[in-house]
């Protein structure tokens, strides 16, 4: 109806349909510079932060590690992708798999499983004794329970890097220095995960407790069939929490564990580097296979790592 | 049956044990659960300041343990006559004072861009964060590599534009800002997730009155994001304080503190010294005046950020 009489309107209808028209167009070539914009700082944003990984990635699968540095000058593709051929021979030779790289020292293998079953035993114990305690914090009654939730958040506030060498002469005195169990005891609860969890715990309605409560259920009953299933997405993120910091933990081990055998991936790739000239190739390779897991675990579990940062970011 | 027994021990407690005691019984239980994290902290988190408190007032080795009684003399020796301990403080603070407000204001300027729903945009916060899960160590190697004077990835960029290449980490001038470079590259992603989110949780109204109010882009940044950032700023400032006093990894792999202590930030400083030079106590003395440091600047901040909610 409009329509019509606007273009019945001719005097009128020249000059809108002008000025619409300019609108449209002004506005057309604003959305595409902005998106032009855009496009340009997600390339140079790409470029910033991916050019390394496309190095290293690029670099541990080449014949031979000369070319890394031979075909560096002029810059160009070929200072990226392997183009003169692909090979394996550096991951397995990182992973000691053939009988040569027993020689060097390397044995990416190893350190990959120490990683691994260190990461495995703090996510398991983190579960079990954060999750009580959590429970604790958020559901259970207990006199002046907030003088222990002080003593338990104050911890949060000690510098671990600081401490490092405290804890190193506790742990001594343990007896557990230069064993596996270093690399897990001292980690075995976290305080930041009991506060998150709590927090996750509190969100839970409390109808559900009483009903298990009705039906006759204890204590651990109510965590393990109530809360627990219930907060799935919240347990997922600690576990992910703790794999990030184990697997990427370098101070601790490097001095608790002076064992070759004993140590994880981080602190055997900063070895190679103590000991003659590293044998490139193999460093490259061994580096993509220590933090390949942490980034694709990254990518498939993006969300409950946003999420974790957002959640300290905001209670702060 | 259940009921009346409970009944019959509440009524009768003279002949129950203290724990049987039904009230008693609960809160033992609950304890149980809360007791395994209180010991990991008061065995991981408490004794070791305490340990390092009581080391650092005797003289200590591995070999021998405790040899004597020598009070404040370490504390003495750190802040009279250790030039090396008083450089490393500078270099830290130079470290934590340059960094922190650089990252800020980058991952300011990236959270601006990054909190848009537009297409790709998933794609580039990932790209971003990316740096954050991965561990130091390789971030350290692998911009060491390309930091290389004569084998690196940046200098050979330089000489293909035309320009003459540089030392980064083996020049005097130019290590501290490269292990400045490398680590707001790594954390920078961190801030921004943090303040993307806080963006996401400022409500559309304010935008709107401002807009109504005729106020430009510019003008609705700094009058209604940064206000009501104000919080996650504060984190953000905060955490990067408190880890950049902490930076251990990259001078670890890439410097070893040099060229001449340029680096040797504080905390590799007391690595070396108990890990290398096997001076334990002193180590200990020195990390519980690191630890004084750190917990008088984060009340400081603390005090700041609740003064600030005041207003």
């Amino acid at each position: 109806m409009t329509r019509y009489s606007i273009s019945q309107d001719t005097r009128l209808s020249a000059d809108v349909i002008k000025h619409a028209k300019q609108a449209q167009r002004k506005k057309i070539v604003i959305n595409i510079l902005s998106s032009m914009v855009t496009f340009i700082i997600y390339i140079v944003i790409t470029i910033v932060f991916v050019t390394p990984f496309i190095y290293l990635l690029g670099n541990s699968f080449r014949v031979n590690s000369q070319s890394i540095w031979g075909n560096l000058f002029p810059v160009s593709w070929k200072s990226f992708i392997p183009y003169d051929g692909v090979t394996l021979k550096n991951y397995i030779q990182a992973l000691g798999l053939d009988v040569v790289s027993r020689g060097f020292g390397m044995n990416m293998s190893r350190a990959l499983w120490i990683s691994l079953a260190s990461a495995t035993c703090v996510i398991i114990s983190s579960l079990i004794f954060n999750t009580c305690a959590a429970y604790f914090f958020a559901r259970l009654k207990f006199p002046r329970k907030n003088i222990l939730l002080v003593y338990v958040l104050a911890t949060m506030m000690i510098p671990q890097q600081v401490v490092i060498v405290p804890l190193f002469l506790v742990v001594r005195s343990l007896g557990i220095i230069n064993t596996f169990w270093a690399l897990v005891i001292p980690w075995y609860s976290s305080p930041f995960i009991v506060f998150l969890l709590t927090q996750y715990f509190a969100t839970l309605p409390y109808e559900l407790d009483e009903a298990a409560i009705m039906d006759g259920a204890n204590l651990l009953q109510i965590l393990y069939l109530i809360v627990v299933p219930n907060s799935l997405p919240g347990l997922l993120t600690v576990s992910l929490l703790e794999f990030q910091f184990i697997w990427n933990e370098f101070y601790w081990p490097l001095v608790a564990v002076t064992n070759r055998e004993l140590q994880p991936v981080q602190v055997h790739i900063a070895a190679q580097f103590t000991e003659r000239d590293p044998q490139w190739g193999r460093v490259f390779s061994a580096m993509v296979l220590a933090s390949a897991p942490i980034i694709l675990i990254f990518m498939m579990a993006q969300k409950y790592f946003f999420q974790s940062t957002a959640i300290s970011g905001i209670k702060g | 049956m259940k009921i009346t027994q409970a009944i019959k021990r509440v009524d009768s407690p003279t002949q129950l044990r203290w724990w049987q005691k039904y009230r008693n019984r609960n809160l033992v239980i609950a304890f149980l659960f809360v007791f395994p994290a209180l010991l990991n902290f008061l065995l991981f988190r408490y004794l070791p300041i305490f340990w390092a408190a009581r080391t650092s007032f005797y003289r200590y080795s591995f070999f021998k343990g405790f040899e004597g009684f020598v009070g404040l003399d370490h504390y003495i020796k750190i802040f009279t006559n250790d030039p090396e301990f008083i450089n490393s403080l500078k270099v830290t603070l130079i470290f934590a004072l340059t960094k922190v407000p650089i990252q800020v204001v980058l991952a300011l300027a990236l959270a601006v861009f990054a909190v848009r729903n537009i297409p790709g945009m998933g794609a580039m916060r990932a790209i971003i964060f990316i740096p954050v899960v991965t561990s130091f160590i390789v971030v350290s190697i692998v911009w060491g590599m390309m930091l290389n004077k004569d084998v690196g990835l940046v200098n050979a960029i330089l000489q293909t534009v035309g320009l003459p290449r540089m030392e980064f980490l083996s020049s005097k001038a130019n290590a501290l800002p490269s292990i400045i470079m490398i680590s707001i590259w790594k954390d920078v992603g961190y801030s921004v997730i943090v303040l993307v989110a806080a963006m996401k949780g400022i409500s559309e109204v304010y935008y709107e009155v401002a807009m109504v109010l005729g106020a430009n882009a510019w003008q609705q940044f700094v009058n209604v994001t940064i206000p009501m950032l104000r919080r996650a700023l504060m984190f953000v400032i905060v955490i990067g304080t408190l880890g950049a006093f902490q930076v251990f990894i990259p001078i670890y792999q890439l410097t070893r503190g040099g060229p001449r202590d340029t680096t040797n930030v504080i905390v590799y400083y007391i690595y070396k010294k108990a890990f290398q030079f096997g001076e334990m106590d002193y180590a200990a003395a020195l990390s519980i005046v690191l630890l004084a440091i750190m917990l008088i600047f984060s009340l400081i901040q603390m005090r700041l950020m609740r003064s600030e909610d005041v207003d």
